[in-house]
């Protein structure tokens, strides 16, 4: 409990940026939707296009004068930026105690390595979620002034729970780098270059119809926000394998740092 | 001269690293060019026939992406992003690494001054730093080369799409550099380094969605925006001084700060 709540106080300030650069997003891409929203000659230039044009800029998906479709495309780089914030901070919550050098008073407490780091995997799980529900907020509070389309209210609640899916993926694979790897540098690196090699993949898949393969490989390609918006449902396949992924993850984690023998 | 070495070697390992990711990187884009250029005619025949004014609110008018330059700047903007975060990563850390690893003390009572000590740190990471921008253009050409499928391409349009590479390299690593000396302590280079080139790249993608310009002159993934510049032929002048005067500033900035810090020595 103790180490819960130290770690929620040691990272207020990062939560309150996080916070803070989300509001400023936020309204100032609301402004420019302004111009966006119900523009008839937006709509007029679309509804002109024909159908196999739009099928290949996916613009079927993401009509830009809607909310819906305005929102679908934000979250795919909100979400790209909260699995970075989960991966990084799921690894340096555990190699953060070696690099300050704080990690002989921690592990000399008298509790158990395992409950170190599950209580470290808690806080950094409450720090994810205050920043979604803050998030959450934000957006009800922006479009206030516009009427949302009728299910755009249950789509958004699809996006956050497909973040937070990805921001729990995430953040069990940095939890595992920080855990296993014996340098605090390198499991970050190592985590950087997960995300990069993930989110490139994504992009790559969808260039050629041969390569689609890849969207098993890269979990931003698990909740294409495109797919959540024709299906209006997330596709259990995918829950399914981030789960395992979690899972997995985590007992590695938990297991190796219980063995490991400390950078100091 | 013996800090310059130093330096080098610590930073010559994660060059290769860094070279050799964007290597593959760029080799991944491009082999998968033969591929797209073949559905991108068909592609290309279709848009022919509406108004330009209607593909330019689409963002789809000027390049052809069947086009080796107009498929290259799809690859460039994935390099750009692992050339961002290196830069930044070397910004970041090459002032701020001595205070982090208590190392500082010994290094600060040599008897050399802070101003060389700057400097070789400086001319080490952007040694480092060619050296990758070098493997950058050699993968580039390679790739071209392999890939191309007998298409032909202008060959000055690549020069000139490569040669902003080294500002783009600049911007990162001084304003790395600067805010490192702003701040009090950087406990996380990843992070600082995440938040900079990841932040930018953001705010230029989803601003070239929308349409929004005004943040153009924020981040360098639009000064140097290769769709543009196939477009136009030619440089943005404005962004091009805005991009100088940056690095120019936060450079000088940071050598004044470093010089004036207060160093927290260990203990």
């Amino acid at each position: 409990m103790n180490i819960i709540l130290r770690e929620l106080r040691a990272s207020i300030k990062s939560m309150a940026i996080w916070c803070g650069v989300f509001t400023v997003l936020i309204f100032m891409y609301m402004s420019e939707f302004s111009a966006y929203a119900n523009n008839e000659e937006m709509l007029a230039v679309l509804d002109g296009m024909p159908e196999a044009m739009l099928e290949a800029f996916q613009m079927n998906s993401f009509n830009l004068t809607t909310l819906t479709g305005f929102y679908g495309i934000l979250f795919t780089y909100f979400i790209l930026m909260l699995s970075i914030h989960a991966i990084l901070k799921g690894n340096s919550i555990i190699s953060k105690e070696e690099r300050d050098r704080t990690v002989e008073f921690t592990l000399v407490l008298p509790i158990k390595r395992s409950k170190v780091v599950i209580g470290k995997l808690i806080a950094v799980i409450i720090n994810c979620i205050i920043i979604d529900v803050f998030l959450y907020g934000i957006i009800l509070f922006s479009i206030q002034s516009y009427l949302p389309e009728e299910n755009f209210m249950e789509f958004l609640l699809l996006l956050f729970a497909s973040t937070f899916i990805m921001q729990m993926l995430f953040l069990s694979l940095g939890i595992m780098f920080g855990c296993a790897m014996k340098q605090y540098k390198r499991s970050g690196y190592l985590g950087i270059s997960i995300i990069l090699i993930s989110y490139v993949l994504s992009i790559v898949s969808g260039l050629s119809k041969k390569l689609e393969f890849l969207k098993y490989i890269t979990p931003f390609k698990f909740f294409d926000t495109a797919v959540i918006k024709n299906e209006m449902a997330l596709d259990w396949k995918y829950i399914l394998i981030s789960f395992t992924i979690i899972v997995i993850c985590l007992t590695i984690g938990l297991i190796t740092y219980k063995k490991r023998d400390l950078y100091i | 001269m013996n800090i310059y070495k130093r330096e080098i070697k610590d930073k010559l390992k994660s060059t290769i690293v860094w070279s050799i990711s964007i290597f593959a990187l760029i080799m991944l884009f491009m082999s998968i060019f033969p591929v797209f250029s073949r559905d991108a005619t068909t592609l290309k025949l279709m848009m022919d026939n509406y108004p330009e004014e209607m593909l330019k609110a689409f963002g789809m008018s000027g390049v052809d992406l069947g086009s080796v330059a107009g498929y290259f700047t799809m690859t460039l903007l994935f390099t750009q992003i692992c050339l961002a975060i290196q830069a930044s990563n070397y910004g970041f850390s090459i002032l701020s690494l001595e205070e982090r690893e208590l190392t500082a003390d010994f290094l600060l009572t040599k008897p050399v001054t802070r101003t060389k000590i700057f400097f070789s740190k400086f001319a080490a990471a952007f040694t480092a730093l060619t050296i990758t921008n070098v493997a950058t253009w050699g993968s580039t050409y390679l790739s071209i080369e392999m890939f191309r499928n007998g298409k032909d391409y202008d060959i000055d349009i690549f020069i000139k799409m490569m040669a902003t590479i080294v500002l783009f390299q600049l911007f990162f690593l001084g304003v790395g550099m600067v805010i490192s000396m702003l701040v009090k302590k950087v406990k996380s280079v990843l992070t600082f380094s995440m938040s900079l080139s990841f932040g930018m790249y953001i705010l230029s993608a989803f601003g070239s969605i929308i349409g929004e310009d005004t943040l153009g002159y924020i981040t360098p993934f639009k000064y140097f925006e290769p769709n543009t510049l196939i477009i136009n032929g030619a440089y943005d002048r404005t962004m091009i001084y805005v991009c100088i005067t940056v690095i120019v500033v936060s450079l000088l900035a940071s050598y004044i700060l470093y010089n004036k810090r207060n160093i927290h020595s260990a203990n």
